[in-house]
């Protein structure tokens, strides 16, 4: 081995190391250090276990949400080109590039009892802040872009020759859609699906914001973790932790696997 | 089926693609429509099998008009360029499309799925998948795939254009006696002039959205309308104001020849060679030679020889840059 190629080696894995591992390997080693019994107990923390429920029934929202609008506005973007959709296919990067803090603090402004529209819902009897669906609207927010940025892509590679082509054999649109459209952009959509679920899973600020973190109500998981550190409940914190950390290993796993599967696809070579 | 249109006019971002084009196809023939890249042969290719609207003018399939019929009803085969395979699908699946449309039970499916497979010469790859195949397998996977559904008219964009010069020459004829066995109406698109004129029936000039000629391909080569043809289909030069094919001239003594020019340059390209000569007033005139007739006469460069005309291609050149009347067919509106 060159020496240049060794330094380098070393330097990346010190490097992942210390920034990814061994955080990592403290919570794994913290959440154990009381034994299987108290961990145990610490995960059927009552707190705990609405934040859990809480943050699934989230994601089983904003996901679908975020997919049905990413498939959709990919489609928009790139085959029905227009000025209006070529401004959204600069908008629909906003939430990337704004501070989790920023999204939480506008859907206040808007959605406040006294905000933009709050008023109108609060006329109506309905309170949006500080409730499940400001939650599932920041989560929205937030990974708004994750699944049409892997779509377009695709979609703009692929071209709509495939397409035109089983319109001459004879295929209805929907037809069309379902056969070739979702199939050609299915591995793209499913790694989409996987970083929106990371993402919805992990958000923090944002949620901060307009949940209230009002705890055995709007407390997340992320949020009932950052509780649990604040009230130096960090035992019960790591555990959380532990939790999110697995969750997102079963996510990367996911992700590798359609990724590499997609790769392969974009290079013609899967069967 | 016959296929005919007229009036038809594409604008696209503000240019002007196809300028209110008319022809009519007939039954069984091989039509290629020949152009320059721009011309708008693929848009007009598109517009007849309903894949691309038009702003204004009719398409019709055998006198019933199909203008406003969506693509998928008017049962027109439809090639790519790319070939545009099913990428997800393998062979079979991809010839099988098109008749799964059509709810054919699946026996029958399979029966008509290894006949096309014998027909295009793949049945030993109906399962592998389209990134398996090679360019030529591809694109006669393709037409397969077209030909399932038994289409009425097969519209070929660009068929040969992907290939190498072996496989281009082979699937080329292939194509040819394939589409004369099944007699089926086709239009292929194509930028050379050479493909063209060995496969087509009739040809169909296009440049800048307007046919310029459309005929039969020895007569169009014979008797262009224009310039631009003369120029697409093969090689001019002019003397006086007169182009000529250049080996529609040949090089004769001074003492018989009016006007005498000077040899420039001798350009041997094995059998063929190329005299450049140059009038007194300087402008320039070629002539195609044959490697024998060069022996007898031995033009050198400096020497003095007269040019005798054996026959006219006859398109005065200071008419060249106008749009002439195409001959043959008229293209105006309401000619049908």
């Amino acid at each position: 081995m060159r020496r240049s190629s060794l330094v380098l080696r070393i330097v990346v894995i010190g490097y992942v190391g210390a920034l990814l591992a061994l955080p990592l390997g403290f919570v794994f080693q913290q959440a154990f250090s009381h034994g299987w019994a108290q961990l145990w107990a610490a995960l059927h923390d009552h707190a705990m276990d609405l934040a859990i429920i809480l943050t699934a029934k989230v994601a089983i929202l904003a996901v679908p949400l975020n997919v049905l609008f990413g498939v959709g506005a990919s489609l928009w973007i790139v085959r029905h080109p227009s000025k209006v959709s070529r401004v959204l296919d600069v908008v629909i990067d906003v939430p990337l590039a704004l501070s989790p803090i920023i999204v939480g603090l506008v859907l206040e402004l808007a959605y406040a009892q006294n905000g933009w529209f709050g008023s109108a819902f609060a006329a109506m009897g309905l309170r949006v802040m500080f409730s499940y669906p400001a939650i599932v609207l920041a989560s929205v927010f937030v990974s708004l872009p994750l699944v049409s940025r892997q779509v377009i892509p695709l979609l703009r590679e692929i071209g709509d020759h495939q397409e035109q082509t089983a319109a001459t054999l004879g295929a209805k649109p929907t037809r069309i859609f379902f056969t070739i459209t979702l199939r050609s952009i299915a591995w793209a959509a499913a790694y989409g699906v996987t970083l929106t679920l990371a993402r919805v899973i992990g958000e923090y600020g944002a949620v901060l914001i307009v949940s209230g973190n009002i705890a055995l109500i709007t407390q997340t998981l992320t949020l009932n973790i950052g509780a649990n550190f604040e009230s130096f409940n960090s035992y019960q914190g790591f555990v959380g932790a532990l939790l999110l950390a697995l969750v997102s290993v079963l996510v990367l796993t996911v992700i590798g696997v359609s990724r590499h599967r997609l790769e392969r696809k974009r290079h013609g070579s899967f069967v | 089926m016959a296929v005919s249109y007229s009036g038809v006019t594409k604008s696209y971002r503000g240019r002007l693609v196809l300028d209110g084009i008319s022809d009519v196809v007939n039954e069984g023939e091989l039509t290629a429509l020949l152009g320059p890249s721009g011309s708008g042969k693929s848009t007009l290719l598109k517009i007849i099998a309903g894949l691309t609207p038009l702003d204004s003018g009719r398409v019709s399939l055998a006198g019933k008009d199909v203008t406003n019929t969506p693509a998928r009803d008017r049962h027109i085969g439809f090639c790519f360029q790319d070939y545009a395979p099913f990428r997800h699908l393998s062979l079979r699946e991809n010839i099988a499309y098109g008749l799964k449309v059509q709810h054919v039970a699946r026996a029958q499916r399979r029966e008509q799925v290894d006949e096309l497979l014998r027909l295009v010469r793949l049945e030993d790859y109906a399962d592998q998948y389209p990134h398996q195949l090679s360019g030529g397998q591809r694109q006669r996977m393709a037409l397969a795939r077209a030909l399932a559904i038994k289409p009425d008219v097969l519209l070929l964009d660009e068929p040969f254009a992907a290939l190498d010069a072996q496989v281009r020459a082979e699937l080329r004829s292939w194509v040819r006696s394939l589409q004369q066995e099944l007699g089926i109406t086709t239009i292929l698109v194509t930028h050379d002039q050479v493909e063209a004129m060995e496969i087509a029936d009739r040809l169909v000039i296009l440049n800048e959205g307007r046919i310029e000629q459309a005929g039969r391909p020895p007569f169009v080569y014979d008797h262009p309308a224009t310039e631009f043809v003369a120029s697409f289909l093969g090689p001019i030069t002019s003397l006086g104001d007169i182009a000529y094919r250049p080996h529609e001239l040949e090089l004769v003594g001074v003492s018989d020849a009016a006007e005498t020019l000077e040899v420039r340059e001798v350009v041997r390209l094995g059998f063929e060679v190329r005299v450049i000569l140059t009038n007194p007033k300087g402008s320039t005139t070629w002539v195609q030679l044959t490697h024998d007739q060069v022996k007898q006469i031995n033009p050198r460069v400096g020497q003095r020889f007269g040019v005798r005309v054996r026959s006219t291609l006859a398109i005065p050149a200071a008419t060249a840059a106008e749009p002439a009347t195409p001959r043959e067919t008229s293209h105006h509106e309401g000619s049908h």
